[in-house]
């Protein structure tokens, strides 16, 4: 898979769980640049970000990962 | 030895002075014996069992050992055992001394660095954090002196680069430190232990109050626990700052907080980050509530199954936070479960808050709306201290009862507000006290006050800090026995 298509997958994963179809995510998304992703929602989207890859992220990637970038490192090197 | 007292005074003099004496490399070394001298000071005021000296070095042998194990070995088995092992060493002393209430004495801070400790286990285990291979290095992170009185819990990412590092003398780093300590100084003396006579008038005869005699005593210990607690954070990170070591924050201005989440990010945010950190994230990452949002889903859809699996977590959270407040229900009840029912029929009455909004015309961002919520969420958390600071939940209940049996505004007019502690001078100089806190508290959220201070010309800043010197030496309320005034955190969690 290509990073572009894990964007694109990440992209209706984070559309699903915030409830709002016009985010789009690019390397450098945080946390501050979408108003619901608090840390409830972070561990909401992890979990279904491991459902759509079928992968698991250990509890440090949970807590580390910075950006959606490292977020999209981490699944291509998982899948 | 309590640190508002002058012999810890004399002792943080002759401390500071050795540390920058003495050649950089022995700089850490300086600083764990001092930490165990300040302990061994500790043991023997709270003329304590002996044995409690052996508690922090057991526990972080405990640490040292299992996090040194996982480091090397490569199977995930042992791995796991060997954190598993640590963890109930740690709390299991922790709670056998603390809250099982054996009669046992329980050595000071240990409520703060168990969990300092075992988050540094915990991030070794996550293999994002580094290890350790000093003992006395370790002992050092879990035992720092500043923090043993009522923490903050420290994290080793953000301690290992600054503990063990030799510093040279900093003019500006020492003043900046000393000046905070003397803002702690001005919390702890001045204000908090004005309220706190009013504070204890009216909890420890409540019988003899109703109406708004109840709520001014109860907004009093609400300030006073935070100019308390805060006043202690202020001394500790300032002590701190003085050898260069920046400790991380405790506090935010948590009365500006709008609704009770926000609240908790500025109120004890070490606490908060760690809970969130070592229980929380980790409890939804467990298979169970991994699966609960499955199994709710047909009953509850797809967002109420998952508000209902994130609260029956978060009831766990603050069960845990209410807990480690002192296992008692007065705790679990005011510093946590309540807090969870604040928050959850928050969040399930939102939809409602917000037709009500439309239906008035309220912008949420409007001034005085935010001074609404403000003021909403300072009640409720005052609320939450009147459990707090009665020993029995059903004291607190009878109390609360009280507040809303009368309306008595008169006693604002009438005198009887100054037959509760403070006279009217007393009353004056707290008031005028608390607007000062208020104000500085205000300009800090857009520029630190200190580096505010440095711009102004040098007549100005000694003036200020001259002024607010004598003010605390003149005003501070030392107490019947100065050495005794004591912080509540110190006291409650030992």
């Amino acid at each position: 898979m290509s990073r572009e298509e894990v964007f694109e997958r990440l992209n209706a994963v984070f559309q699903d769980v915030f409830d709002d179809p016009s985010i789009t995510v690019n390397d450098s998304t945080t946390a501050d640049d979408i108003e619901d992703w608090d840390s409830l929602e972070h561990i909401n989207l992890i979990a279904a970000v491991e459902s759509e890859f079928g992968i698991k992220f250990s509890m440090g990637q949970v807590v580390t990962m910075k950006n959606v970038g490292e977020m999209a490192d981490i699944i291509l090197q998982k899948l | 030895m309590s640190i508002t007292s002058f012999s810890f005074l004399c002792f943080f003099a002759a401390v500071l002075l050795l540390y920058y004496l003495i050649p950089k490399k022995a700089q850490w070394g300086f600083l764990l014996l001092v930490s165990c001298v300040f302990f061994l000071f500790s043991v023997r005021a709270a003329d304590g069992g002996w044995y409690v000296v052996f508690c922090p070095l057991a526990s972080v042998a405990a640490v040292y050992v299992a996090a040194r194990l996982i480091d090397r070995t490569k199977e995930q088995k042992k791995k796991k055992a060997a954190l598993i092992c640590a963890v109930l060493f740690c709390i299991g002393l922790l709670c056998a001394l603390k809250f099982f209430h054996l009669g046992l004495i329980a050595p000071m801070g240990i409520s703060f660095y168990t969990l300092t400790l075992l988050g540094y286990l915990f991030d070794v285990y996550y293999e994002i954090g580094t290890v350790q291979n000093n003992y006395g290095k370790l002992l050092l992170f879990g035992c720092y002196f500043p923090t043993l009185v009522s923490g903050p819990i420290m994290k080793y990412k953000e301690m290992e680069g600054q503990l063990y590092q030799g510093r040279r003398f900093d003019y500006r780093r020492v003043t900046f430190g000393m000046q905070r300590m003397l803002w702690g100084f001005f919390k702890k003396l001045v204000i908090s232990e004005r309220m706190a006579l009013v504070a204890n008038e009216v909890f420890d005869n409540y019988g003899k109050y109703a109406g708004f005699e109840i709520w001014v005593g109860a907004v009093a210990f609400t300030f006073q626990l935070y100019t308390d607690f805060g006043g202690c954070m202020d001394i500790v990170l300032g002590i701190s700052e003085c050898f260069g070591i920046k400790l991380p924050e405790n506090f935010n201005a948590p009365f500006l907080a709008r609704n009770i989440s926000e609240y908790w990010r500025r109120w004890h945010i070490s606490l908060g980050n760690w809970l969130r950190e070592y229980l929380f994230y980790p409890l939804l990452r467990t298979r169970f509530f991994m699966e609960l949002p499955k199994k709710l889903k047909a009953r509850l859809g797809k967002k109420g199954a998952k508000q209902a699996t994130t609260f029956s977590a978060m009831f766990l959270l603050w069960f845990a936070i209410g807990y480690w407040h002192g296992g008692t229900w007065n705790y679990i009840i005011g510093s946590g479960l309540l807090h969870w029912f604040y928050i959850v029929s928050g969040e399930l009455m939102e939809p409602v808050f917000a037709r009500w909004r439309a239906f008035l015309h309220i912008e949420k961002e409007q001034r005085w709306f935010v001074w609404f919520a403000r003021l909403r969420t300072f009640f409720l958390v005052t609320l939450g201290l009147v459990f707090f600071r009665n020993a029995e939940v059903l004291d607190a209940v009878r109390m609360i009862g009280r507040g809303f049996l009368a309306f008595n505004p008169q006693i604002f007019f009438n005198g009887t507000l100054f037959s509760l502690g403070l006279d009217w001078i007393e009353a004056v100089i707290a008031v005028v006290s608390l607007a000062i806190l208020g104000w500085v508290s205000r300009l800090q959220q857009t520029e630190p006050v200190r580096e505010r201070l440095e711009k102004r010309g040098i007549l100005l800043r000694w003036a200020v800090l001259y002024a607010l010197l004598f003010y605390v030496i003149l005003l501070g309320q030392y107490g019947p026995g100065y050495s005794a005034s004591e912080f509540i955190y110190q006291n409650f969690r030992v």
